[in-house]
C-alpha cells in the first residue's frame, strides 16, 4: 500500500525550513550579541519566542498535511468570516502597536490579526474563483474577488496599518492574472503604481513612462477606449501625485515620503531618514562577504530600529554580506517557483489559486521589505516572510503554505466535479 | 491550456525580475558602495579611543626619583550621545551650576561631536563612583584616566624642570599634526619642553563598539586593531636632589640664582633661581590672583635666572682677568703691582673697596685680597677688543649650548659696542671697570658657573646638560643626549694653577676665610656688583672643591644681598660641603638658619 504522503514534496518543506532557520539565526545575532545586555527586555527574549512560534508552526504543517481537501474548500468562506470578524474585533478592542491598532490580545498571546487575514483572503477567493461559472460571468466574479479582497484591506486601512494593507491592493492584479483576466487589462490595472513611484522619485521618469505607455498600449491594442484609459491612468497618477506632493499635503508628510530618496540628507537623517540611514549602512558597509556571525556594529550596536521584525535584512546583510544576502534571496526565489510549479501541478483552479495568492503575498513581501531594507522603496513597516520576528505572521504564511502543500499533496483527491 | 502554461512562465519571470531588482540593489550597495557605507557605519558604531602613555619620570644622579605621575579621573563628554535633559543630574553630580556643563557642552561639540571630550578634570574619586552609578541615565558620559605630574621630593628644581599644563588651543593648531588633542598636557618650560617628544611617548588609540545610545558595549574586533601607546623616556638627571633642596631652602627670602656643576662633565648639580613657583599650580586652571603674581610681579617668579639674569660679575671676574693677562703675557705670576687704594685716571680716581691700600703684591695676594688697583692696571695695558675676545672664549656674551632653551647671552662689549653706544666718544674711562668685572657687561649665574668649572679643572669648558641619559622603561633602551664638543681653553695649564692658588688662598686667608669648608681645601672668589637704582649691590660667589681634584664648582648670586661675602659665599660653601660630604657638618648646622634668615632687600611694589 501506497503511503498517504507518498506525494509530499520534501524540497518545498526544506525550502521552508531553511527559511526560517536563516531567520532565527538572524534574530539570535540581534539578541544574544555581546551588547544584549543593553536591549530592551520586550527584544530580549525575541529568539527564545521565534523558536516557540517556529515549533508551532511544523507542528501546523503536520496538522495541516492530514486534513483532506474537501476541508479546504468548505472551510475557505468560514474562515474568511472568522478573519474578518477578528479584524472588526480588533478596531474595536485591539492594543495598538507603532499606532497600528491591528493586535488583539487572548490572555498573554497577542494576534496580530491582519496576518491571519491574508490567509482568509486568499482561501477565500480561491474559493470564489474555482467555482463553476460561464465564461460571461466572468467579470462578475472578478468584481467579486475584488471585493473580498477589498474589505479586509478597508478594515486594515482603519486600523491605520497602511503597510499590510498595501499587501492587500497588490495581492488583486496577482489573483484577477490567474482567474484569467486579460493581461493588458491587468497591465492597464498595475500601471498607475508604477507611474506613482516614479513621480515619487523622479518626475521625468514618471512623464516619460507616461507617454511610453500610452504609445504602447495604443500601438499594441488599436482600441481608442484601451489608449484613452491608458493615458488617464497613468497621466492622472503622475499629475495626482505631483500635486499632492507640492499642494496638498503638509510639509512634514512630503518629507515622509520623500525622504527615501534621499535619506542621509541633514534634515532626515535623524528623524524619517533615520530608519534608512542605518539600514544602509548596515548592509553596505557587509560588503562582499559580511562582517561574520555576531560581529556587524550596526547589529550589535542596535542602531537600525526594528531589527529583529521588519529589518532582519539589514541583519542578513551586515553579517554574512552580499554573499549572504543573495544565498537568501536565491532560497526565496527557489521557494517561490517551486510553490508555482506545485500550484500548476495540482491542475485544480483551488489549488493554483491558493498557491500562487501564497506566491503573490510572499512576494510583495519580500519586495517592499527588502527594497525598504536596501533603501530603494520608504519606510513600510511589513515583515520578511518566514524570517522577521513575529508569531501571527510566521503562522500566517506558513499556514498559506502548509495548505498549497497539503493540496499538492493530496492533488488527486480532488473531486473532478471541480472544474 | 495554452494559455495558462504560459501565465506559470509569466509568474516565474516576474518573481525572478523582482528578486533581481533587489539583488541588483546589493551590487550597489555592498559591492559599489560598501567602502562608503563602510565608513558610515564605523563613524557610527566605532568609537576611537586614546590610551595616553605614561610620561617619562626624571631621576636624579643617585636613582631618586624625582618627577612621576599619579593618575587623576577626567569625565568626557561625548555630544552626540549626551541627553540634554540630564544636563541637571550630571551638574548636581558633580556638584556645579547647571551653566558649566551646558557650557563644557558646548566645548565639545565644537571639537567632535563624535568623540568624548574630555570636560571635567581631577574629579575626586567618590564624585566619579555617583556617575557611574548613574551610567545607564547617562549615555555619552565617560571617564578616562589622566596622568598628573607628582613631585616626591623636597627639590623643586621649578625652573629647571619646568611644568606641564594643558594644551591651549593655539598650540593645538599648532600641534594636531603631532597626535595632540584637546586636554593634552604638554611641557611648557625646562626639561618638561625641552624632552618634550621623548618624555611624551606616543598615545595609543583603542577602538571600542558603541551601541546606538552611544554605551561601550564591547571592543571592536577584541582590540585586533588596537594601537599600543608606547611611554615615554624617563630622564637620569644630574642633578643631587638633596644638594637641590638644600640650595633652594637657603634661598628663602632672597633672589637670586645658583649653579653648581661638575667639572669634570658639566652635568648640572643644581639650579636654583629664585622666587620660584610650584609646578602643580598648572594642572589645574590657575586662580586670577595667582596667575597676576606669577606673571606681572616684579620678583619674577617665573624667570629662570640662573640662565637668564644678567647681572656683572664684579670681582668674580678677577681669576678670568688674571688667566687672560698671564696668557697674553701682560704679566706673569711673579709681577708686582703696587696698589695704594686706588687707580688714577686723568682726573679720576678708581677706587678699592674702602679705599684699602693693599701695597705691592703679585696675582696670587691680588685675587687673595680682591685688589682692585691690580685688576685696573691689567685692564689698563690690555686692548678691549683682546679683552672682549677672551670673555667670549670664556663662554661669556654668548648663549650656551645646552637643554635649557630659556637662556640670555649676557653683554660683553667691544670696541664696536662703545662706538654705536657712545657716538661722542668714549675713553679709557669707559672700559677699566670691565677689569673688575663692573661697567658695561653682564653674565648669567650659568656663565659664571661654567667658567669656575673650566677654572677648577684647568681649561675646559664643558656643555652644561641636565640630562645624563634618557632611559626607556620598558625597553631599557639608553639614549645619550647629544651635547656639543667641550672646549678647551688655549691657556698654559700653569697660568690655571697659579690662579687657583690665588682662589685657595681666598678661602684659606683672604675675603672668603668665614666660610671655609672644614676638612676639605676649596677655591672661591667673592664678587660684588653694584646694582642699579642706588640698591643694595648684589653678593655673589663662586667656589670649586676640592683643589686637588675639583668635583664641583659653584656659582651663586643673590640679588641686593650686599657684600659677595656675607650672603652668597655662605650659601655656595654650604653647598659643596652637602655635595662633597653628603651632608651639613655638625659645626655649621647653626650656619643653615643663619643664612636663611637673610634678605633681598625687597624690591619696591
Amino acid at each position: 500500500m501506497r503511503t498517504w504522503y507518498r506525494n509530499l514534496d520534501y524540497v518545498a518543506l526544506f525550502l521552508w525550513m531553511a527559511l526560517v532557520a536563516v531567520g532565527l539565526t538572524a534574530i539570535y545575532s540581534t539578541t544574544h550579541g555581546p551588547a544584549s545586555e543593553f536591549l530592551l527586555e520586550s527584544v530580549q527574549k525575541n529568539f527564545e519566542r521565534q523558536m516557540v512560534w517556529a515549533g508551532i508552526s511544523l507542528f501546523g504543517i503536520v496538522v495541516a498535511l492530514l486534513l483532506p481537501v474537501p476541508f479546504y474548500q468548505k472551510a475557505a468562506y468560514p474562515i474568511y468570516a472568522l478573519t474578518m470578524l477578528l479584524l472588526v474585533a480588533a478596531l474595536v478592542a485591539g492594543r495598538e502597536v507603532n499606532g497600528a491598532k491591528s493586535w488583539l490580545y487572548l490572555g498573554p498571546i497577542g494576534l496580530q490579526v491582519s496576518e491571519l487575514a491574508k490567509v482568509g483572503t486568499v482561501l477565500a477567493v480561491a474559493q470564489l474563483l474555482s467555482s463553476r461559472r460561464t465564461q460571461t460571468h466572468n467579470v462578475r466574479y472578478a468584481v467579486f474577488a475584488v471585493a473580498l479582497v477589498a474589505l479586509p484591506a478597508a478594515l486594515i486601512v482603519l486600523q491605520n496599518d497602511m503597510g499590510t494593507a498595501l499587501v492587500f491592493f497588490g495581492l488583486m492584479p496577482i489573483l484577477l492574472y490567474w482567474s484569467g483576466l486579460p493581461l493588458h487589462t491587468l497591465v492597464l490595472m498595475t500601471s498607475p503604481a508604477l507611474a506613482a513611484y516614479l513621480a515619487i522619485v523622479y518626475w521625468p521618469a514618471a512623464v516619460a513612462f507616461a507617454v511610453l505607455f500610452t504609445l504602447g498600449m495604443h500601438w499594441q491594442m488599436r482600441e481608442r477606449y484601451v489608449t484613452a484609459l491608458a493615458g488617464l491612468f497613468t497621466g492622472g497618477t503622475v499629475a495626482a501625485v505631483t500635486l499632492a506632493l507640492t499642494k496638498v499635503l503638509q510639509p512634514y508628510q512630503v518629507a515622509r515620503i520623500l525622504s527615501f530618496t534621499n535619506p542621509e540628507a541633514k534634515e532626515f537623517r535623524d528623524n524619517v531618514g533615520f530608519h534608512l540611514v542605518q539600514s544602509k549602512a548596515a548592509i553596505g558597509s557587509g560588503g562582499l562577504l559580511g562582517k561574520g556571525f555576531m560581529e556587524g556594529t550596526q547589529t550589535q550596536g542596535a542602531y537600525v530600529p526594528e531589527q529583529s521584525t521588519d529589518f532582519i535584512f539589514s541583519v542578513i546583510g551586515e553579517e554574512w554580506g552580499f554573499i549572504g544576502a543573495m544565498v537568501v534571496l536565491t532560497l526565496f526565489a527557489l521557494f517561490l517557483i517551486r510553490l508555482v510549479v506545485l500550484g500548476a501541478q495540482i491542475k485544480h483552479p483551488f489549488g493554483v489559486m491558493v498557491a500562487s495568492g501564497a506566491v503573490g503575498i510572499y512576494l510583495i513581501h519580500i519586495f517592499i521589505n527588502v527594497g525598504m531594507a536596501t533603501g530603494l522603496l520608504p519606510v513600510i513597516g511589513i515583515p520578511l516572510p518566514f524570517l522577521s520576528y513575529g508569531g501571527s505572521a510566521l503562522l500566517a504564511n506558513t499556514a498559506m503554505f502548509a495548505i498549497a502543500l497539503t493540496l499538492h499533496m493530496r492533488r488527486d483527491d480532488f473531486s473532478i466535479y471541480g472544474y | 491550456m495554452e494559455d495558462y502554461r504560459i501565465r506559470v512562465k509569466i509568474f516565474i519571470g516576474l518573481i525572478l525580475v523582482v528578486l533581481s531588482v533587489l539583488g541588483l540593489r546589493l551590487v550597489k550597495l555592498q559591492i559599489v558602495d560598501a567602502s562608503a557605507y563602510s565608513g558610515e557605519s564605523r563613524s557610527n558604531a566605532i568609537r576611537e579611543v586614546r590610551v595616553l602613555p605614561a610620561r617619562g619620570v626624571f631621576y636624579d644622579r643617585n636613582d631618586v626619583l624625582l618627577v612621576d605621575n599619579e593618575p587623576t579621573y577626567t569625565v568626557t563628554l561625548t555630544p552626540r550621545y549626551f541627553n540634554r535633559s540630564r544636563v541637571g543630574l550630571l551638574a548636581e553630580l558633580l556638584g556645579v551650576p547647571d551653566s558649566v556643563v551646558t557650557r563644557k557642552l558646548e566645548e565639545a561639540w565644537q571639537w567632535s561631536a563624535f568623540k568624548a571630550s574630555p570636560s571635567f578634570r581631577e574629579v575626586p574619586f567618590d564624585v566619579l563612583s555617583r556617575i557611574l552609578e548613574h551610567r545607564a541615565e547617562l549615555p555619552g558620559v565617560e571617564y578616562l584616566v589622566a596622568p598628573k605630574r607628582r613631585y616626591l621630593t623636597e627639590a623643586r628644581a621649578a625652573h629647571a624642570f619646568g611644568y606641564v599644563r594643558e594644551i591651549t588651543p593655539a598650540e593645538l593648531e599648532k600641534r594636531r599634526a603631532d597626535g595632540y588633542r584637546a586636554g593634552d598636557l604638554i611641557g611648557q618650560a625646562g626639561l618638561e619642553k625641552h624632552y618634550e617628544t621623548e618624555l611624551r611617548g606616543r598615545p595609543g588609540i583603542e577602538y571600542k563598539q558603541v551601541n546606538v545610545h552611544g554605551l561601550v558595549v564591547k571592543p571592536y574586533r577584541d582590540g585586533a586593531e588596537d594601537v599600543p601607546p608606547v611611554n615615554g623616556y624617563d630622564l637620569r638627571l644630574t642633578i643631587d636632589s638633596k644638594l637641590q633642596a638644600l640650595a633652594e631652602s637657603l634661598f628663602v627670602h632672597k633672589r637670586g640664582a645658583a649653579v653648581a656643576l661638575d667639572p669634570r662633565t658639566g652635568g648640572i648639580l643644581a639650579l636654583v633661581s629664585e622666587p620660584d613657583f610650584d609646578p602643580r599650580l598648572f594642572s589645574k586652571s590657575i586662580p586670577r590672583e595667582t596667575w597676576q603674581y606669577l606673571t606681572q610681579s616684579p620678583e619674577k617668579p617665573m624667570f629662570n635666572r640662573a640662565t637668564m639674569s644678567g647681572l656683572p660679575p664684579g670681582s668674580t671676574w678677577k681669576p678670568f682677568m688674571a688667566l687672560m693677562a698671564l696668557q697674553e703675557g701682560v704679566i706673569d705670576e711673579h709681577t708686582i703691582i703696587t696698589c695704594r687704594g686706588g687707580y688714577t685716571l686723568g682726573r679720576r680716581v678708581f677706587h678699592d673697596h674702602g679705599g684699602h691700600a693693599h701695597g705691592p703684591i703679585n696675582v696670587r695676594q691680588a685675587i687673595q685680597h680682591s685688589c682692585n688697583t691690580f685688576f685696573f692696571t691689567v685692564m689698563m695695558r690690555t686692548d678691549v677688543n683682546t679683552w672682549s675676545r677672551w670673555a667670549k672664549r670664556f663662554g661669556f656674551g654668548r648663549r650656551i649650548p645646552m637643554d635649557l632653551a630659556e637662556q640670555s647671552p649676557g653683554l660683553i662689549p667691544d670696541s664696536s659696542y662703545y662706538d654705536r653706544v657712545y657716538p661722542r666718544g668714549w675713553t679709557a674711562g669707559y672700559t677699566i671697570n670691565l677689569g673688575i668685572g663692573q661697567g658695561d657687561m653682564v653674565v648669567t649665574p650659568m656663565q659664571l658657573a661654567r667658567y669656575t668649572a673650566a677654572v677648577a679643572n684647568g681649561g675646559t669648558l664643558y656643555p652644561p646638560h641636565l640630562v645624563d641619559r634618557l632611559e626607556h622603561p620598558e625597553t631599557g633602551e639608553v639614549v645619550r643626549p647629544e651635547l656639543p664638543a667641550p672646549e678647551h681653553l688655549p691657556v698654559d695649564p700653569g697660568f690655571f694653577e697659579v690662579v687657583r692658588d690665588g682662589m685657595r688662598l681666598v678661602m684659606e686667608a683672604g675675603t672668603g676665610q668665614y666660610v671655609q669648608i672644614p676638612g676639605i681645601s676649596s677655591g672661591g672668589k667673592t664678587g660684588t656688583a653694584q646694582a642699579s637704582g642706588g640698591r643694595k649691590d648684589h653678593s655673589l660667589f663662586v667656589l670649586f672643591a676640592p683643589v686637588d681634584d675639583p668635583q664641583i664648582a659653584v656659582a651663586v648670586v643673590v640679588e641686593n644681598g650686599g657684600f659677595g661675602a656675607t650672603q652668597a659665599a655662605p650659601i655656595a660653601s654650604l653647598m659643596v660641603e652637602q655635595y662633597l660630604t653628603g651632608d651639613v657638618g655638625p659645626q655649621r648646622r647653626w650656619l643653615i638658619p643663619y643664612v636663611m634668615k637673610m634678605e633681598s632687600e625687597p624690591l619696591p611694589e
